[in-house]
This record gives C-alpha cells, structure tokens and sequence, in this order.
C-alpha cells in the first residue's frame, strides 16, 4: 500500500493552474522530500490531498482511501502541519493539545509529554504569547501525538533554532524507521538532503523529477578545484567536455563539472603539472538552484 | 501629519462608510415611500412625552418621520458606532495586531501616528456625513414629501460631531491603554447608556436631568432636525473631541507600548495561581477544549455576559420605571383604539406589557441577541477559516457537517441563556415595580427573541459557510435584520404593503403578541423551521467549495 498516490491530480484556480496532471507515489516507511520554490504548488497539493480544497481533475488516495471520499477516514491516519501555523491564540499549549486530542480519541498522553521535553515546549502559556518557533513545537507535537501513519509537514523547521532542527529531524527518521511516513515540503534544502530518502520537484504545478538523494547528487554537478605550480590558461579546461563555470585565478582553476574524470586529469596533467585536486559533490541546492534558473 | 498613515487608515473605512450613508439614506427614501401612504395626522395627536419617547418630532410629518426614524435612531447608532471603531483600532489596534512596532520602525513619532489617525476619522465621518445629508435632501424629492420646516443640514451635522465624540473617547481609551477591548467597550457603554438615558429619563417626572451627564444629550435634545444647529450644545461635543484627542496626544506618548498579545483574563490569573490551578485546570483548561461545541461556547462566553448583563439590568430597571410614567400618557393610552396601538409597535403605555414590549422586546432584546447570534453565526466557518484554524481543525477526523453541527449547538444553547437572563431580568423588575405582568409571557416572548437571533445567527453562519468571510457575513446579517425590523414595523402602516409584514422574522416574534398570548406555536415553528433550514442549507454551501487561504 502506498502511503500517498496521486493520479494527474490537477488543480486550477481561476485561469492560474497551480497542478497539472500530478503523478505521484510515496511509500511507506520513507521520508519524502517535496521541493519547489514559492508559488510552485506544494501547498496546494497537500490542501488538496486533505480535501481543504477539491482537485478540479484526478484523484489522490492516502494510505489506499480516496481523498474525498474517505477524508475523515484519512485523518485518522494523518498528522498535519500546516505552513504559516495558526493556533487559537487564547488557548495554552496543553489546551490546544487536549482539545485536538478530543477530536482525535487514542492520544497516549505520555507520549505527549515525551514530544514535549524532546522539543522542551512551554505548553502552559497562551500560543498567542509564544515566539513563533515555541509555537511550531506546539504544532509539531499536535502533527506527531497520535503516532499517525503518514506525517505531512508543510515548511516544519520555520523558527526552530538549529538545535532544535536536529532533535526535530530525528524524531522523523524514527517515524520512517518505524514504518510511517514523512511527507515533508520544505526549502530548507539541508534538512531534506540530512532527512530525506527521496525528493520530488515541482515546478510551476508541474512534477518534473522524483529520485532518491543519492541518484540526485550523483548526477549533478560537482565543484573541483586544481591546484598547479604555475599559472594556467582557462580555455584549456573549457575544452574538456562536461566541464562549466571554468574560473582561472593564477595557479587556481575551480569548475563544475558532470564529465568523466580521466578526461579532466588527462587535460590538466598534460599541459601542466598538477600539485593538488580537490572534488566536492553537489549539495542539494545547487541542484535545486540547476532545476531553477533555467525559468 | 503622515500622508501615507492618513490614506492607509482612510483606505480601511472607506468602503464601510460609504456602505453605511448609502445604505441609510436607501432605507429613508424606501420609508418616506412608506410613510406617503401614511394618514400622519394620528401622530400629530399623540401626547408630546410620547413623541418624545417614539423620537416624532412634533411637525410630524412624512418626512420628518423618516428622518427621525432613520437618521435620528440608525443612522446615528451606525455612524457612531463606525467611529468606535476607528478610534479604538488606530493605536490599540496596531498595538494588538503587532504591527505597531512595524510602523515606528520608519522615522515616524507616536504622535504623528495619533494625528494623523484621527485626520483620518474626521475626514471619514465628514465624508459620510456630507453622503448622509446629500441623500437626505434628495430622498423627499424621490419620494415627493415634503421638507417644510426640515433642516437636515443641521441633523446631519450634529449626527457627524457627535459620531466624533465617541470615536475619539475610544481612541483617547485605546492610546492611553493599548487594550482595544476596553476602548470600544467604555466608548460603546457611554454612548448606549446616554442613549437610554435620554430616551427615557425625560419620561419621568424628575430623573429627567440625569441623562444631562452623558454626552447624547448634547446631541438630540435640542432637536437639530427642528430646530436648526444649537450652537452651544454643539461646542460641548466639540469640547469632548478635543479633550479626548489632548488625551491620545498624552496618553500615547507616556506609555510603554505593549507586544502583540492575546490579554490576560481572569480565568487566567486563577489559573495562574497555586491555589485556585487545579479546579481552575478543570473549568477553564479540560472542560473548555472537551469539545468543538463546549470550545465555541467558552470563546463567546465574553459577549454572552456582556450581551446578559445589558438585557438582565436595563429589564430589572424598566419595571420600577413604569411607576414613574405620567398617569396622564397612562390615561391616553388606555383610550386610543387597538388599531392605532398596533401602528405604534403595540406599545400600548397603558399597560406593563405594552411598556415592556416598547422599552425591552421591541428594540434593546433583538439588538442584543443578534449581535450575540450574528457574529457567533458569522465567526463559527467563516472566522476560522480567517484566522487560518480551519485547515488544523479539518485535518482531525471531523466531518464539515460535524463542525457545523457543533457550532450550531453552541450558538443555540448560548442564544437560549441570552433568552433566560431576558427573562429573569424583565420578570424581577416586574416584581420590583409591583406590576400585573405574568410570567408566562414574559418567559414565551424571551423564547421566541432567542429564535429570532437564532434566524439571524443561522443566516449569518449560511452567509459565512458560502463565502468564508466573515465581515461579510456579519454586515449582511446586520442589513437583513434592519431591513425586517422596518419591513416589520413600516409595512403595516400602508394597507397596500401591510400583507408583505409577514416576510419579516419579526412577525413571528412579536406579530402574535407573546408577552399577553403566551408562546405562539405556530409563530415558533416557523421561527425554528427558518434557523433549522439555514443550518442545514450551511453544510453543503460549506463542504462544496475549497477552503479559504
């Protein structure tokens, strides 16, 4: 059973197409990376796979139920955080939790607890005097409390501080070590490559790549710096095919390359002699920055 | 003054001003077309204590009726009311939003901020004002009544000034508080007290001076309409404007302002506190957040008191008061015939259910229940869908027709306690004033109030379900009941358009005459039917379209 499957799921809004025929299949027991800059779709994917607002073609099931159909169903089997949090700010911590609790039915109040002193939330204070990061734990707490099946978090790191990012990224790779899913959209590239099994990017509405991080930065460009015992002319390393953004600095060469190694040595080592070399893989925003800057 | 806070302010109201004169002077051309059909002589021979109380000014005519019942009662409670607003949003406002501290990033003081808002209320009132009185000039010419003897210059000018009035009290409240609550709360009090105070004190025979301390007398007791601009009480109300603004400047400057924050309740500091936590924990903690229902009722409890209060202390009042009603308005009464009682909203003074009916049920009781039921109705989708809790709510296991649902409970249940404290405020102060009223109809028409408001409330929730906005909703709401308030009380004074009565949920509350009847079953059923279809209509304008933001 897959965790979330869409079929060329499609929302328009107006004359604006925010997905276009959207194919997507997330399993069981990985952490899903979704990706796209601003105003790409991400949210309203996730609206839509939570019937808060209706696909206009296609269809979206959660843990093997229809969307529409089933959506109280599917709750019972999803923890949810909204981006861009909003609680009843008269309400504390704690009474936000028992009130969502009460919905809900089944919430094991010691693992409450154990959420909240792994996030060292404050739940006695009112969220609306809370600092935007205490008020995501809140969030995050109510989202993971009920140990759903699939956890989809819409930018979750938003005011954490780095440390509690990591406690925060841990917590999610024992849901998906657990058996449970992750769905996570966010920008905090860092965070999905540390987390993620898989990404997804979309773009303009569109869904145009989904692999495995490790895939990814294995494709894409890596930085390489050469090191040599006297200046060095920057054509002869433009010529090397897959090599890009050749930078010359005296005894320096730094590029991006995508090419075969050998060809690069062979091209460096037969006009000069090379000191040193030193080879870095892509990080993931680089290669979400590649996907785009062709727009 | 700073040029972008003053268009930025002016651009927040504007759309509400000029909805508010447009939507007064429709209603006085629509009542002056009533009022033609009209034999106003009877007006002309009742007592002048009960001109005064009904607001008939003693040249009653057609127009000056219209004027009177529009301008003079509506028109002056809208425009004030727009102006608390303003004046309780331009510091505490921003102070409780958190974008004050945005706005004195820029090289601006507080005091340019306070000028410059309150720039902008004149100009808005003004505006609306000028709006009001260019209707009020053309609407007898539409209708062809005549203005003889008229000046609505006068009274429209007064009605601005003494808008102002309560629009400054706020912002002078708000600037030296930074707590928006407390500044429309006391700005609002003294307004609907002095009201009160004027409309029915001068009925005694020696309270009349009291209602001299509140500032609406400075306002309606020299009869502007009437009798031209009286200047004196003019500059006491513009001496209150420029006092309270000297006391923004002030008050604005001395404080610390205060952070986006969510105030601190009572309920808080009990909790707070060691002793009282752990029955507090239980009340206002486990209790209140038990269920969706339990949760809207707790989030409203602050309007339900408030809304209680005013109906259970000015009931218990009303009752001693008959006591001091001259015996000569009494004797008129008692021989005017029905017909002619029927015209004046059955307030027949010669009876304690008449004077009941006139001072508690008619006006103050639909008032108070609608505003309770009418932004419960209009908050319970629309404003969470506002406030951006919807999504959070609707991604537990609860269907759309479940939130409804509970929602429609809370209101019921709140609208129902709004309809006890009527009654037992109405039914004590009958006690006190010693007067032949029975319980049973006292009891059957703060039964049928509650399902007026519950007609309402149920329109604005239908309102707020279709559209997710609930400013929209609850201004609608206020329209439509202003509109079947009068369709009430105007249509029956033409024989032509007296059948048409009957499309106004008032008909159903009061048209059966409860307070002497008891409860009108037929008249309930219809009432119940229109709550119970709006309710129902709500689930599938709500679940069939996507959800805001």
């Amino acid at each position: 059973m897959d965790a979330i499957l869409t079929e060329r799921l499609t929302k328009h809004y107006g004359e604006v197409q925010a997905l276009v025929d959207l194919d997507l299949q997330v399993g069981m027991g990985e952490v899903f990376g979704f990706l796209g800059p601003n105003g790409a779709g991400k949210t309203t994917m996730i609206r839509t796979i939570l019937d808060l607002v209706h696909p206009t073609s296609g269809r979206a099931t959660v843990v093997g139920l229809d969307s529409h159909a089933d959506a109280v169903e599917i709750r019972r089997h999803i923890g949810y955080l909204p981006s861009d949090l909003s609680m009843y700010p008269n309400l504390t911590g704690r009474d936000m939790i028992t009130y969502f609790a009460n919905l809900r039915g089944g919430v094991d109040k010691s693992y409450v607890d154990d959420l909240a002193n792994r996030l060292q939330a404050d739940l006695g204070r009112k969220v609306g005097d809370l600092s935007s990061g205490n008020r995501q734990k809140v969030g995050i707490i109510l989202a993971f409390m009920s140990r759903p099946e699939v956890l989809i978090m819409d930018e979750p790191s938003t005011g954490l501080d780095p440390l509690m990012q990591r406690e925060f990224q841990a917590m999610m790779r024992e849901v998906a070590a657990d058996g449970r899913t992750v769905f996570l959209s966010s920008h905090t590239l860092s965070e999905v490559q540390r987390v993620a099994d898989r990404v997804g990017i979309i773009r303009r509405g569109h869904l145009v790549d989904v692999e495995s991080v490790e895939d990814l930065r294995s494709k894409a460009l890596r930085t390489v710096e050469l090191h040599f015992d006297g200046p060095v002319e920057a054509s002869v390393f433009e010529a090397v095919p897959g090599a890009r953004d050749v930078q010359v600095s005296n005894q320096h060469v730094t590029l991006s390359f995508d090419g075969q190694m050998g060809t690069l040595l062979r091209a460096a080592t037969q006009h000069y002699t090379l000191l040193d070399i030193h080879t870095q893989e892509a990080d993931l925003e680089e290669i979400f920055l590649q996907y785009y800057r062709t727009e | 003054m700073l040029h972008s806070v003053f268009t930025k302010a002016v651009r927040d109201r504007l759309v509400a001003t000029l909805v508010a004169a447009v939507s007064v002077g429709a209603l006085t051309v629509f009542s002056m077309v009533v009022y033609r059909d009209v034999d106003v002589s009877l007006y002309q021979n009742l007592p002048p204590a009960l001109r005064e109380l009904m607001g008939i000014p003693d040249a009653a005519g057609v127009a000056a009726l219209a004027y009177g019942a529009m301008y003079d009662f509506i028109g002056v409670l809208v425009f004030a009311g727009l102006a608390i607003s303003m004046g309780a949003s331009a510091v505490a406002g921003e102070e409780q939003d958190g974008t004050m501290g945005l706005l004195l990033s820029n090289p601006v003081s507080r005091r340019g901020i306070v000028i410059s808002k309150s720039m902008a209320m004149v100009a808005l009132i003004g505006l609306g004002a000028l709006l009001l009185w260019a209707l009020g000039v053309l609407a007898p010419r539409w209708s062809g009544v005549s203005v003889e003897g008229l000046d609505p210059g006068a009274m429209t000018l007064a009605l601005g000034v003494n808008a102002l009035v309560y629009g400054f009290l706020a912002l002078a409240i708000g600037a030296a508080t930074g707590n928006r609550g407390a500044a429309s709360g006391v700005a609002i009090t003294v307004m609907i007290v002095g009201y009160l105070a004027e409309s029915l004190l001068p009925l005694t025979e020696n309270l009349g001076w009291v209602a001299e301390i509140f500032p609406w007398h400075y306002y309606n007791s020299s009869r502007p309409l009437i009798n031209g601009i009286d200047w004196g009480q003019l500059a006491v109300l513009i001496g209150i404007v420029v006092v309270s603004f000297v006391g923004a400047l002030v008050g604005v400057a001395a404080r610390d302002l205060k952070e986006k924050s969510v105030g601190v309740t009572l309920a808080d500091r009990l909790r707070a506190n060691r002793r009282t936590r752990k029955i507090m924990e239980r009340i206002a903690g486990g209790a209140r957040v038990s269920r969706i229902s339990v949760k809207t009722m707790s989030d409203f409890q602050g309007l339900l008191v408030v809304t209680g209060m005013v109906v259970f202390y000015l009931g218990l009042i009303v009752g001693p008061l008959y006591g001091f009603v001259p015996q000569d308005l009494v004797d008129f009464f008692a021989q005017l015939p029905d017909v002619l009682i029927a015209m004046v909203g059955g307030a027949n003074m010669a009876t304690p259910e008449g004077f009941y009916q006139a001072e508690m049920f008619s006006i103050t009781g639909p008032v108070a229940v609608i505003v309770l039921t009418a932004s419960m109705g209009a908050k319970a989708i629309a404003g969470e869908e506002e406030n951006g809790t919807m999504g959070l709510l609707l991604s537990n296991p609860v269907t759309r027709g479940h939130v409804i649902s509970e929602k429609t409970v809370a209101m019921t249940i709140h609208a129902l306690t709004l309809g006890v404290a009527m009654f037992l405020g109405c039914w004590l102060g009958a006690r006190l004033g010693r007067l032949d009223i029975s319980a049973g109809g006292l009891a059957a028409a703060s039964t049928q109030l509650a399902l007026l408001g519950l007609v309402f409330g149920g329109l604005a929730l239908a309102v707020g379900a279709a559209t997710g906005r609930p400013r929209f909703a609850s201004t609608l709401t206020a329209a439509a009941a202003v509109v079947a308030y009068f369709v009430w009380t105007f249509l029956p004074l033409s024989e032509r358009l007296e059948p048409w009565a009957v499309l106004s949920p008032f008909h159903f509350y009061l048209g059966g005459d409860p307070l002497r009847n008891g409860l009108v079953w037929d008249h309930i059923a219809v009432l119940a039917a229109m709550f119970l279809t709006l309710a129902l209509v709500s689930v599938p304008l709500f679940s069939r379209r996507d959800l805001r933001g």
